[in-house]
This record gives structure tokens, sequence and C-alpha cells, in this order.
């Protein structure tokens, strides 16, 4: 017979999570708004690339990935009410200016024989960088105080992992010739410089700073 | 990235074969392949017909080009209107929702093609359904997409699912059950998005659904898709109502059918 008035501890012994975390409820917001503003940007470009690509596989992905992105935009969507923030379009823009030329200069490459430039931008630049921004937000913030925030990150993380394999792989499939990589890394290398100076998805601070400060010796 | 891509550049490998509407309606192979769409030609499709079956594989392909055009519309709707001023964010949700679902569609019918015995190519293309995923604006749009084209979808993919019944396939049958369930979704979307963009405007509203009139007799030519025994689509009232059509405007488009029918006898 189970004893019901035996006292257990609230945390199981297994249980490690711990209060603490790096961000407040307008830090998260903030953060949240802004990867918001960016799954809206992203799906709306894969929707309209649909009609320009002529490789049926990769037309087929796009139009299957673009979902993914909208319904992480409508995730964050319902994410930012819960953290204080009503009017949910007041923070639903870039972190900077720099975020916004990377979008548009993403999402410029129209041209049918532009698939490549299209899959790398995608691909090798913004999923690998929102991979990384997402999981520091997910490993940084408290387990037990934002834990809706880290289950909703933890649905798009495994999305995005999926999504960047299979774009990596078309990525591979498609380059065939020294002039095709060329094109590749110059097209990576064009939107990483633009990354760059946008400070990652979220600006500055997108995944934290591991450098210590050093006081100067006299 | 351009917002309106024309329909003239739409991307395709090479196996694909562009057709105009008058090409295609003045092709003399037409008659052969559809199985006779001339009026007087006119039969259910069923796979007891002589050319059943290569009406059935006729229809499949282009149930695939179709499925193909629907999902560039769609994927088109999410980049060509700014959030806010145009549409909001909720619509172009739906729209990435339906490229999902259409991606499927693609995958389903050209697997059912190959499954009946057709090659990707072997039947032209023509680009009326993206034609209309052009309009300007967007409740236009989705009145003539989702509610025109995608309404003409359920009841194709009812005919196909009845066929597949009959003709003793489990595969086409549970397929097209499957494509009819979202495309119920997808004309339901249209409908509600109709109704809720137009609730203060009663001029866009008429201009709306005359286009959705216009696509509808575009695609009613011969009184191929109708109520009639002989109609080779058939007009599948339940799932329409499901998906928000009225009982009369379900009546207009059997009578549109049958004066398209009658005025192409005389």
């Amino acid at each position: 017979m189970t004893d019901t008035k035996r006292p257990r501890e609230p945390f199981a012994p297994w249980d490690r999570r711990s209060l603490p975390g790096l961000f407040d409820v307008d830090e998260t917001a903030r953060r949240v708004g802004h990867y918001k503003w960016l799954e809206t940007k992203l799906f709306e470009a894969m929707g309209g690339w649909v009609a320009t690509v002529p490789e049926l596989d990769i037309k087929l992905r796009l139009g299957t990935h673009c979902y993914h992105h909208a319904w992480h935009a409508d995730l964050f969507d319902k994410r930012l009410p819960e953290l204080r923030e009503m009017n949910t379009d007041r923070l639903t823009v870039p972190p900077n200016e720099k975020m916004v030329e990377f979008m548009e200069t993403m999402s410029e490459p129209e041209a049918a024989e532009m698939t490549i430039e299209k899959l790398v931008g995608v691909y090798r630049v913004l999923i690998p960088h929102k991979i990384a921004a997402y999981t520091y937000h997910r490993n940084g913030t408290s387990e037990i105080t934002d834990m809706p925030t880290i289950r909703i990150l933890d649905f798009m993380l495994q999305d995005e992992f999926n999504d960047w394999r299979e774009g990596e792989m078309l990525i591979q499939s498609m380059i065939e010739s020294p002039e095709e990589l060329e094109r590749a890394m110059l097209h990576q290398t064009k939107l990483e410089e633009i990354m760059l100076a946008a400070g990652g998805v979220a600006g500055a601070g997108s995944i934290g700073d591991p450098y210590i400060e050093v006081a100067e010796e006299n | 990235m351009r917002k309106i891509f024309p329909a003239e550049e739409l991307a395709r490998d090479s196996r694909f074969i562009r057709q105009t509407n008058e090409q295609r309606l003045s092709d003399p192979r037409g008659p052969r392949v559809a199985g006779g769409n001339a009026s007087e030609n006119l039969a259910k499709l069923t796979p007891g017909l002589p050319n059943g079956p290569d009406r059935a594989r006729a229809l499949m392909h282009g149930i695939f080009v179709g499925e193909i055009q629907a999902l560039e519309g769609a994927g088109r709707t999410c980049w060509d209107f700014e959030v806010g001023d145009e549409v909001p964010l909720a619509l172009k949700m739906d729209m990435a929702r339906q490229c999902w679902d259409e991606a499927r569609h693609c995958e389903i019918s050209v697997a059912l093609a190959e499954h009946m015995g057709t090659e990707l190519g072997e039947y032209a293309e023509n680009g009326l359904l993206y034609e209309a995923a052009c309009n300007p604006d967007p409740v236009l749009r989705l009145t003539g997409v989702n509610r025109a084209l995608e309404g003409l979808a359920i009841d194709v993919f009812n005919t196909m699912k009845e066929f597949g019944n009959m003709a003793g396939d489990p595969v086409l049958e549970f397929c097209e059950d499957w494509m009819l369930a979202d495309e119920v979704t997808h004309v339901k979307m249209g409908s509600d998005w109709l109704r809720r963009l137009t609730e203060n405007d009663k001029e866009r509203l008429d201009k709306a659904l005359e286009f959705q009139k216009i696509v509808d007799r575009l695609f009613s030519f011969n009184g191929f898709r109708g109520e009639d025994d002989d109609s080779p689509i058939q007009l599948t009232r339940r799932f329409r109502e499901l998906a928000g059509f009225s009982e009369e405007e379900i009546d207009e488009i059997a009578d549109m059918s049958r004066d398209a029918r009658a005025e192409a006898t005389t």
C-alpha cells in the first residue's frame, strides 16, 4: 500500500533545473520581438522564391520550410503578450539597420539561375546564426520562470536543424563546378559581412560575450 | 525580388511544356487525350469508359501542375503584400500553411501520376491558375484562387476519389481523400478572409465575387464541371458547404456550367 503521507522534495533528485537566468522579462520580450520580425521576413522571402526556382525538389522544400518559419513567427507572436507586450507589433522590429540590410540582400536574388545564392543565404548564413542565437537564449534563460520560451525554442530548433540539413544537402547537390563553388562562397561572405556588422540575428549580444574583461596593469 | 511575378516567367525545368488556353482548346490531340471533353462527348469520368483510364491519367497530370501553380501562388501572396497596410499577418500565415499543403499535394500527385503510368511532362501545362494568383488586390486574389480554383479542386478530388473507389484502387482513393480534406480547408480560408476583409466594404466584396465568377466561368468550359450525370467532373455540394459556400452560390456555379454547356452546343 502506498503511504500517501510520506513527504517528497518538490524537485526530484535528477531535476537540476535552476531559477536564475540571463534575461529578465523585458529583455526576453525584446529578443522575442526581433526573432518574430526575422521569422516573418524569412517565410515571406521563401514563399516568394517558390515561383522563381526551376528545380522541382527545391521548389517543394521551399514551400515546406516557408511554413515552418511562419509557424515560428506565430509562436513568438503568441509569446509576446505573455511577456507583458500586448501590442505585439511594437516589438516586432529588426534589432538594427544592418539586420534590415541583411534581409534585403538575402531576399534580392530572383533569377532562375540563382538558386545557389538563394539557398546559401538561408541555409549557410541565416539558419546557422538563428540556431546559435536560439541555442544561446534557450540555454541561458531561466529553466523555471521562462520555460514557455524554452519549450517553443526547442520546437523551433528541431525544425531549424532538420531544415538546415536538408538545405545544406540541396546546396551540395547544386554545386558541381569550381565556378559554382566560387559563387556560393562569394555570396556567403557578402552576407556574413553584413551579419557581422548586425551583431547576430538579435543584434549585439545575440550569443553573449565569452571574453573576460581584464583590469589594465599600471 | 520583384513584387508580382509574371506567369510567363514561372521557373520550370526542361520537361515542362507551356501551352496557352487558346492552344489547349484548339489542340487536335485534346479530345483524344482528354477523352472527348467537347460538349457532345461529355461523360462522367469512370474506369468503365473506353478512354477512362487515359482521361484519369491526363487529369492527374493536370492536378500535379495545378498544385505547383497553387504552391507558387500561395508563396507569392506571402511575399507580394505588406503586413499591416495591405494584409494582416494571419492571412500570410494561412498562405504559408497552404504552401506546405500544396507542396505535399505536388509530392502526392506526382507519385500518383507515376503510379498510374504517366511521366512528368507527358501533358502540357497552362498557366491559368497562377494568373489568377497575380491579381494585385489580395482580396480578389484569395477569392479567385481559394474560392474558385480550390473549389474546383474539391470537385476534381472528389471525382478522382470516386474513380479510385470504382477502379478498386485503394491508393488513389486514400490519397485523394486526404487532399480533399486540405482543399476544404483552403476554400474555407478563402471564404473566411473574404468575409473579414470586406466586412465594411461592399464594393470590394462585389468586385471579388465578380472576379470569382470570371475564374469559375473559365473552368466551366463546355459544362466540363457540373451537376449533370454526364459532367466529367461532378460539382460537390456537401464539401463546398463545409468550406463556406452558400446554397445559392453552389446553385449559381451549377447554372453557369449548364449555360456553358448549352452555349457550346449551339
